[in-house]
């Protein structure tokens, strides 16, 4: 079922729809040290912040081709912090002008079971993995440096190997739909970070 | 008459030749005058500042030398000047005593003209060592012949051309390369193999493939939720058979079924139709 752009829906019930622009890239380990520090120098003045988080990708299968995906997140390094559940639509294939990817993002803060919850909904655990890195802030835009782990048994997080030698680095701002002057702002700060990085839009399904 | 008329057309004739010779002198000795100038600031960069001296400073005094030489070749080469071959210089007067015209001339290089500096100074031949080195050299040209000398020729040209090539691709290449250290800071194939594995979970943990269709095998973590292979809406309509370990079968008995509608893939609209026909076959 092809959904109309959720930029042209109307706003019902209450809530906005809200988007996730983002721009990915990577670094290698050895010139992380360097990102970190432009980084810290071109972001706002915060103490730097690390994270250390499991997620787990959730699917429900259903008649058609294409199952319905969400995502949840745990903190494994700050007790008492709520799981983190998202539901990211597909990319807008729109403009071509637009710089950064665009979908369709719902977040939603939980409770500690979320995972039995989503069992008896129907839904099965497709993968998961372990992310550690570190935060950063820049108004509204938030950037990520972290390192994939791949979960060598399944249910233990303890048992983790790193997926590659690179770190990946997210530029994301999640923003009400239609302002698109947003990706603009992130081609900036993606220049600056160049040629460290190379942040730009990746389509998934290019990577299939 | 006739014989006239061509005593004063070889008169003007030599007068001509005479005038071509005196511009074309001046020309040379402006041109020597030069070389000479840029010969000597040369000498005293290399004696007196040889410590602090660089390269590309070298390179251009030898740049400026090999311009002026060109220019006192392409001189010597024009049209309107005589052949200097043909003019014969004869000291008519020598002797020991200072010369002061001469002095002024030659910037005080040459005081007298006198037997010893004659020898040196009129000489039109160069020393007999000089000469058998060319004469040796002429002589073996001769003897490789034209067509291998045509090949030789070429061959040095094409390595030229090919040196030259590589090192202004090395130049441009390392003019924007150089600024950073050699080192990547990014793999391209990394960040296609870390945005597959977030998105859609390619290399972690599964190796199932993702998105295939229809209900898959219950080799998933926590064996008890094997119910999770079906929704609620099958579970009832199966009037409580074993689901657990048939979840194909399960899939089969589904599409028969005939469920009110499709099954949609929005969380809402499921639990809506499983609201509204909590019983129906």
């Amino acid at each position: 079922m092809e959904a109309p752009p959720v930029t042209m829906m109307p706003v019902t019930g209450g809530t906005i729809n809200m988007m996730e622009y983002l721009l990915q890239g990577s670094v290698l380990d050895h010139s992380l040290e360097s990102l970190i520090h432009r980084l810290r120098g071109l972001c706002d003045n915060m103490e730097p912040e690390t994270f250390l988080d499991h997620e787990m990708v959730f699917l429900l299968k259903g008649q058609q081709a294409s199952p319905f995906v969400l995502r949840a997140r745990r903190s494994m390094d700050r007790a008492g912090a709520p799981w983190h559940l998202r539901y990211l639509g597909q990319p807008e294939m729109g403009d071509k002008n637009r710089h950064a990817l665009v979908r369709n993002c719902v977040d939603i803060a939980t409770s500690e079971n979320l995972t039995d919850f989503l069992m008896e909904m129907g839904f099965r655990m497709d993968h998961e993995f372990v992310a550690k890195g570190h935060l950063f802030r820049k108004g509204i835009m938030k950037i990520m440096v972290y390192k994939i782990f791949r979960i060598l048994v399944p249910g233990n997080t303890d048992s983790t190997e790193a997926l590659s030698l690179s770190y990946l680095v997210e530029l994301s701002v999640v923003a009400p739909a239609g302002q698109d002057m947003v990706s603009d702002d992130m081609r900036n700060f993606a220049e600056q970070l160049k040629p460290l990085v190379h942040l730009e839009k990746i389509d998934p399904k290019r990577l299939m | 008459m006739q014989s006239f008329i061509w005593v004063t057309d070889l008169f003007l004739l030599v007068q001509r030749e005479e005038k071509q010779l005196e511009a074309s002198l001046d020309a040379l000795l402006s041109q020597v005058a030069d070389l000479k100038n840029s010969l000597g600031s040369f000498i005293y960069k290399l004696e007196n500042e040889y410590d602090r001296l660089t390269w590309p400073s070298v390179l251009d005094s030898f740049a400026l030398l090999s311009g002026q030489l060109n220019t006192l070749n392409k001189v010597l080469k024009h049209e309107k000047t005589p052949l200097f071959r043909n003019q014969v210089i004869i000291p008519l007067v020598l002797s020991p005593d200072r010369d002061e015209d001469l002095m002024r001339q030659t910037e005080g290089r040459v005081p007298v003209f006198s037997h010893e500096v004659v020898p040196d100074h009129l000489r039109t031949k160069p020393d007999p060592e000089v000469e058998e080195q060319e004469k040796q050299l002429t002589t073996d040209a001769a003897r490789i012949g034209a067509d291998a000398a045509q090949k030789q020729i070429q061959s040095l040209n094409k390595m030229c051309s090919n040196l030259l090539e590589k090192i202004s691709k090395e130049e441009r290449e390392s003019e924007s390369g150089g600024l950073r250290p050699n080192k990547q800071t990014f793999n391209p194939t990394d960040t296609n193999a870390l945005v597959a594995a977030v998105a859609f979970g390619k290399g972690l943990s599964n190796w199932r493939p993702s998105g295939s269709s229809g209900p898959g095998q219950p080799g998933q973590p926590g064996a008890g939720t094997i119910l999770a292979g079906t929704s609620g809406l099958q579970q009832v309509q199966m009037a409580g058979a074993p689901s657990q370990q048939q979840p194909m079968l399960s899939g089969v008995q589904m599409a028969p079924a005939g469920q009110p509608g499709k099954m949609p893939s929005g969380i809402k609209t499921n639990i809506k139709s499983a609201s509204m026909h909590p019983y129906q076959r």
